[in-house]
């Protein structure tokens, strides 16, 4: 694509007072990541409890600091309207992708790597490396989501509610229905 | 009364920051009053109960029950903490010192003496407000201040208050901004007729009260008080979904302030989606306004991450701080 902003503009000293496209979302991710002072002395673990931190919100981008056990997993989900980027910070998270006939896409992203996604993404993330820490940006920032199970009958459900429940959830393990999907064949 | 500074329990709880408890003594202060705020008996029904008079709003039937703590407590089964406040809309901050006096001790003492799960916030006169009454209130117990919104209408109002709210801030106590009184009306002036339905204060005026109070608060409010934890009852008017309005017009919103709360009394799913869409999850805090209104539940639309978020530690953030 074509720009004329500048990237190094991407930054939260100077966000552009607008929402942000996904290259700008990587750009901002990135940014962040290389200033650990906002964020190293935020990082701890909890297998039970995936350990988040919001480290910004305004009207038009949000941007979080996660923390991942092997144990952390999102369960499958969207972000309704806004996209994302994700940069892997230390150790390693898998990306896991929902496909048509086939078995789940599963990808390794380690340390140093970052991708985008735009609103039609669904995803799962689950941690890989014990110590895996990750930067997570999302324009517009975060409303509501969508969350993903399989019925009893097979069938695809999506359940609209906070974004807190992606950040915050308060059932783990997921309950039977997500379990289900979890390495469903669709 | 809970003692806030001893910290809430850390498990699941539920705390309704927003309730309206009269005690014995208040009842019988606005009783012996001839001139509004007053109260007389009877509620207009023929059953036991009275009648609040007040010069901008039309007469108003309090049932006893209401204010009858037995009751009250048996509908907070649930509840770890509801803290109540003086009802700002009758004017008693607002009264000559001399006049506030007597009913905001009986306010203070009252509301000191009230059972679990009640808890209070403390209230002073706008003419003479007792700095160090404020501060000994907060030490024994009280969750914060209740300031009335009409004292915070513009950003100039909101500094003559700083002195005040700075009690609460070196307290590292909570500020609850509440609607304030509205007019007399007066049924000769076709501007401000006193033929209003009854809501109309409560959908017309309070909320605008609370959007200038929030436009106040984030035109000077933060800079004058860095360390102030304040909350909005209401939603603050929705003021928070007119961002939009204020960045087209000149102004710039900046990072949502984490020490900055909004309440969700009276308002439904789609307010508060409205609320959350506008300053996240971490900004709302379940106030109920009992008895004039029930708690809400946001479970059927946002989910139980989003109820635990409201329900639970957002209103521990508020009182006791802490970072999202």
């Amino acid at each position: 694509m074509t720009t004329s902003r500048n990237p190094a503009d991407i930054d939260l000293a100077a966000l552009p007072g607008r929402e942000l496209d996904r290259d700008e979302l990587v750009e901002l991710v990135r940014a962040v990541a290389a200033r650990p002072e906002l964020w190293d002395k935020h990082v701890r673990y909890d297998d039970e409890h995936r350990h988040y931190v919001r480290l910004h919100r305004d009207a038009h981008a949000e941007v979080w600091l996660l923390c991942w056990t092997p144990s952390n997993d999102t369960g499958w989900h969207d972000h309704d309207v806004s996209a994302g980027a994700v940069v892997v910070v230390r150790g390693a998270v898998v990306e896991h992708n929902l496909a048509i006939g086939s078995d789940c896409l599963r990808t390794v992203v380690p340390a140093g790597h970052s991708y985008s996604f735009g609103p039609d993404h669904i995803h799962r993330m689950t941690g890989e490396a014990a110590g895996s820490v990750t930067i997570h940006a999302y324009s517009p920032p975060l409303w509501r989501m969508g969350q993903y199970a399989i019925s009893s009958t097979s069938v695809l459900r999506r359940t609209s509610v906070s974004y807190a429940d992606e950040l915050r959830p308060t059932e783990e393990p997921f309950p039977d229905d997500q379990a289900r999907l979890r390495d469903a064949l669709i | 009364m809970p003692k806030i500074a001893g910290g809430l329990d850390s498990g699941p709880e539920l705390v309704d920051v927003h309730q309206h408890l009269w005690p014995r003594a208040l009842i019988d202060a606005l009783l012996a009053r001839t001139a509004a705020p007053r109260l007389t008996v009877g509620d207009g029904d023929g059953t036991d109960g009275w009648t609040l008079h007040l010069p901008g709003e039309p007469p108003y039937a309090v049932r006893a029950a209401d204010h009858d703590v037995t009751a009250r407590q048996a509908l907070e089964a649930g509840t770890s903490l509801a803290l109540v406040s003086l009802s700002s809309p009758l004017g008693i901050e607002d009264l000559a010192p001399d006049a506030a006096a007597p009913l905001l001790a009986a306010w203070h003492e009252g509301a000191a003496r009230l059972p679990a799960p009640f808890g209070a916030w403390a209230a002073v006169t706008r003419l003479e407000p007792d700095l160090a009454e404020l501060k000994d209130l907060l030490a024994a117990g009280f969750a914060g201040l209740q300031v009335p919104a009409t004292w915070l209408a513009t950003p100039a109002a909101l500094e003559r208050l700083a002195p005040v709210l700075e009690v609460c801030e070196r307290a590292e106590r909570p500020v609850l901004v509440h609607p304030g009184p509205v007019p007399a009306r007066d049924a000769t002036d076709r501007r401000n007729p006193a033929d209003l339905p009854g809501w109309w204060a409560a959908v017309v005026d309070y909320p605008a009260q609370l959007q200038a109070a929030w436009w106040a608060w984030h035109a000077a409010g933060r800079t004058l008080l860095p360390g102030l934890r304040m909350g909005f009852v209401a939603g603050a008017g929705l003021a928070p979904a007119q961002h939009e309005r204020l960045q087209a017009r000149g102004g710039s919103l900046g990072p949502v302030d984490a020490g900055v709360f909004v309440e969700t009394s009276s308002y439904g799913p789609q307010a508060v989606d409205a609320l959350v869409r506008a300053l996240g999850i971490d900004g709302v805090v379940l106030g109920s306004d009992r008895p004039y209104g029930l708690p809400g539940d946001v479970r059927p639309t946002m989910g139980t991450a989003a109820a635990l978020a409201i329900e639970t530690t957002n209103p521990r953030r508020f009182l006791q701080g802490g970072t999202p």
